[in-house]
């Protein structure tokens, strides 16, 4: 049962993600990546991860994807103009290669390592035992993050800032004695 | 550390001085105020001077006496390397008077001598000479090699300094220069020696038991040294051109003390030296070859003071010859006369170019009636040199020749007769030039000094007479047996001399014996005044450093820059090509970091 | 019940799919869609490990993992509007001049 669970989450997971990497339009791309991540929540609620899985849907799909969204959008050259998803023909098959290859190393090493479980160990991670643990034991992580946040917003805003000439304090000055 | 009474005075003969010195040095105002400068200078030294008495006449008293003082200077893990200290015993404490000695009458004339040179120079002087006396008694007093060696190197610095006094002469700089590349050539023997004794017998003393071999190195390496310092055939170019220094340095530094400090060395290491025969073969030889090669060129030359200068090569020449031949006594007993007369011989020649402000003979002449005081002491020196039966030289350089008969080395005999011969000749032509014939034409105002002048002289013509008569005393400090006998070398030795006075006289005095007698010798005079020597030198150091000099430089300019050429080629070359990978496509370094992330993980994996 | 070697594999293959999407699009977005996929690879390892082995360490891991991807979104998206205005386009390939 479980297995089959997996078996279509994982499809529609690879499928997704294939078509994220593929598909000419990027706004396409964008929502692509959207139905990634919806099944990446799903895959999280067989692993007994809802809080996980909640995160993935809010946070994810809901704030990141519009975000991209927006990228996409405050980069268009021109009006209903088809943004365009290129990749670069002559450099699909080393970069094919290099992820075929990529895998197979990772794929082995997976077969390889003895011992991995076979079954979920069912005991269901709750919001208040992540709760706790992110004012308990990782409380100090927790914290450092914020300032993160902090941190690559201030970055942000600095970074997409529009220096316009005109808008330095002085000229505006200027403007208003004239 | 207790300090027993002996060793303060010890201690006193160089501290004293180097209290001079240092307050010379280090005050300016006392160094440019000249005088005050000099009777600092002159007390230090008289102090020193009485101390050294002081300790000569209870070492006299108590001969075997040997006082050894030292401290560890440089220790090394259970052991000490090196130390520092005093050791006064019959040897040093004579050469303590001797340096002391004529340091301090030296002094005494240079007041007088020097009083026409501004203060400042005047205070330099003094204040080199308290230096020179603080160098030289460490190295009198020394009780290993290595202390030895630091006075030798001072010594050697205030020579240097008072040959380049009148520095803004450009011939006295260029003899100060000569002398310490001279000197500092042969010193590397010392240094050497020093290595090889330290590392056979892990210590500097010169008492240590030696392998043959190794003393045969030892010694040899030390008399390249004392063949720099006492002006032995090769390496005595430097002394003749450090007449350039004033005269008073001369009779000091270049006559009775430091460069007698080579004999002295021989003489204080003397064990070691008794264990090698080769190299003592060597030094007899060398010895007697310098000895006669020196006083063929003293005899053309016409500079009173290059005159003297020879001569010291050539009487240092005998002393090395001496303790060549195996006795230590011999050589020590002349470097004693010798102090005396050739100071006194230089300081009468200073006397003499004071008064007529010229150091050729041919200026000089009939001198005797207006400098009395000083011909008189003059001659008494030059006899003394020549060997005259109840002068002090007599007593020395007969025991030398004894000696040499004695051992059997005919060939250096010969050369020592010869060269007794010459040298009686040579200071029998300078007395008549200077003293006697013609007046020259600068000798109208010449007069005889004043008390700082004229009492040195006095005090070193008496000791000139009298010290030979002290063999037995010193003899007995140096712990040699002495007893004066006539023998038949003896005699043929000073009658040579006498007949070299004598011929002198018939040339330069009575002017009855023409010198178109001795044309055959003329290309032996032409040899001897050419300086040969030096231009031998000259073409292979001078030719041999040029070339050396256009390799180097070659090398420099094509191997080194070439080297450091192709490094900065190869790193623009390198970082021109290697800046390619910088493509700044995006792709590419997402390529670099999954190509090591694969390596990774399959290092990982398989290695 | 499913291996865990299954979900590994599944997010390998993940993974690899977004190195191939950062490796051939030129689109600046598409290289950041191209990391999203990888970071969620990487998510999906820490949520399974936590769920197979027990305890949460793995799932509040995630968390922090899912903010810092928000972060680097939020970074990265300015830098592409950056890339807009420097050189009228988004295109990796032409903005490669690393310099002035």
């Amino acid at each position: 049962m479980a297995l089959i669970a997996f078996g279509i989450i994982a499809t529609a997971l690879l499928l997704a993600a294939a078509l994220v990497v593929t598909t000419k339009n990027l706004v396409h791309a964008v929502l692509w990546l959207a139905a990634t991540l919806i099944a990446t929540a799903a895959l999280y609620v067989t692993l007994q991860a809802p809080f996980i899985a909640g995160i993935q849907v809010l946070l994810y799909t809901g704030g990141v994807i519009t975000l991209m969204l927006f990228g996409v959008m405050l980069t268009r050259r021109h009006e209903r103009v088809l943004v365009e998803n290129d990749s670069n023909p002559k450099r699909r098959p080393l970069a094919l290669a290099t992820s075929l290859g990529l895998f197979a190393l990772l794929a082995y090493a997976i077969l390889q390592t003895p011992d991995l479980p076979r079954s979920p160990s069912g005991k269901m991670t709750t919001t208040a035992d992540i709760g706790r643990s992110f004012l308990g034991e990782h409380l100090l992580a927790f914290e450092v993050l914020s300032v993160l946040l902090l941190a690559a917003m201030i970055g942000a805003i600095v970074l997409a800032r529009r220096y316009d000439q005109g808008a330095e304090p002085r000229s505006v000055v200027r403007k208003k004695t004239a | 550390m207790q300090l027993s009474a002996p060793l303060s005075m010890a201690l006193a003969t160089i501290l004293l001085p180097l209290l001079g010195a240092l307050l010379i040095g280090l005050l300016p105002a006392l160094r440019k105020s000249g005088k005050p400068a000099a009777y600092l200078a002159v007390a230090a030294a008289l102090g020193s001077l009485l101390a050294a008495i002081k300790l000569l006449s209870d070492q006299l008293a108590e001969p075997g006496r040997v006082v050894l003082e030292v401290t560890r200077w440089i220790p090394v893990e259970g052991a000490t390397a090196a130390e520092i200290g005093i050791r006064l015993d019959g040897v040093s404490a004579l050469m303590l008077v001797v340096v002391t000695g004529v340091a301090f009458l030296v002094q005494l004339f240079s007041l007088e001598y020097m009083a026409a040179e501004p203060p400042p120079a005047l205070g330099r002087y003094f204040g080199y000479h308290s230096l020179f006396i603080v160098a030289m008694n460490i190295l009198v007093l020394a009780p290993n090699l290595l202390q030895l060696f630091i006075g030798w190197e001072l010594v050697g610095l205030t020579s240097y300094l008072l040959i380049g006094f009148y520095w803004e002469k450009p011939s006295a700089a260029r003899a100060a220069v000569k002398a310490f590349w001279m000197t500092k050539l042969a010193d590397m023997g010392l240094v050497v020696a020093l290595i090889v004794l330290y590392r056979d017998s892990g210590g500097f003393s010169w008492t240590a038991a030696l392998s043959a071999g190794t003393a045969s190195i030892v010694t040899a390496l030390l008399f390249v040294a004392v063949m720099g310092k006492s002006a032995q055939f090769p390496l005595h170019i430097w002394l003749p051109d450090a007449m350039e220094g004033p005269t008073p340095v001369s009779a000091l530094l270049h006559a009775a003390t430091m460069v007698a400090a080579g004999v002295y060395l021989i003489v204080r290491v003397y064990p070691l030296f008794d264990a090698a025969p080769d190299t003592r073969l060597v030094m007899t030889y060398i010895g007697s070859f310098t000895a006669l090669f020196a006083a063929i060129v003293a005899v053309v030359q016409t500079d009173i003071k290059k005159v003297l200068a020879y001569s010291t090569c050539s009487q240092l020449g005998y002393m090395v010859a001496a303790l060549g031949a195996g006795s230590a006594f011999a050589g020590y007993f002349h470097l004693t006369t010798h102090a005396c007369f050739k100071a006194l011989l230089f300081l009468g020649a200073g006397a003499v170019i004071h008064a007529v402000h010229s150091n050729e003979l041919t200026d000089m002449g009939g001198l005797f009636g207006k400098m009395k005081l000083t011909a008189v002491t003059f001659i008494v020196g030059a006899l003394a040199l020549a060997g005259v039966p109840g002068l002090a030289g007599f007593f020395s350089k007969d025991l030398i020749l004894e000696v040499l008969y004695e051992k059997q080395q005919f060939a250096p005999l010969v050369a020592l007769l010869a060269a007794a011969f010459l040298t009686a000749f040579y200071m029998g032509r300078v007395i008549f030039l200077a003293f006697f014939g013609a007046p020259g034409k600068a000798t109208q105002s010449a007069h005889d000094g004043h008390f700082p002048l004229s009492a040195p002289l006095v005090a070193l013509a008496a000791l000139s007479l009298a010290v030979g008569f002290f063999g037995g005393n010193i003899a007995e400090l140096s712990g040699a047996p002495y007893q004066f006998h006539v023998g038949a070398v003896g005699i043929v030795g000073t009658l040579l001399g006498l007949g070299g006075l004598l011929l002198a006289y018939l040339i330069y005095g009575k002017k009855s014996v023409s010198l178109d007698a001795f044309s055959f010798l003329a290309p032996v005079g032409a040899l001897a005044r050419s300086g040969a020597v030096d231009r031998a030198y000259q073409a292979v150091f001078r030719r041999g450093v040029l070339v050396l000099a256009g390799a180097v430089g070659w090398f420099d300019r094509y191997v080194i820059d070439g080297v450091m050429n192709f490094l900065g080629w190869g790193a623009i070359v390198g970082g021109r090509q290697l800046r390619r990978i910088q493509t700044g496509n995006v792709s590419d370094y997402v390529y670099a970091v999954v190509a090591g992330a694969m390596l990774l993980l399959a290092w990982g994996m398989f290695g | 019940m499913t291996p865990l070697a299954y979900i590994l594999l599944l997010a390998a293959a993940l993974f690899c799919t977004g190195v191939y999407a950062v490796l051939t699009r030129t689109n600046a977005i598409g290289l950041l869609l191209g990391v999203e996929l990888m970071a969620n690879a990487v998510n999906i390892n820490f949520v399974a490990f936590s769920s197979y082995a027990g305890g949460h360490a793995g799932q509040v891991f995630a968390v922090f993992a899912i903010a810092l991807t928000v972060a680097e979104v939020v970074v990265g998206l300015s830098l592409v509007i950056l890339l807009y205005r420097a050189h009228k386009g988004i295109r990796v390939d032409e903005a490669r001049a690393l310099s002035h």
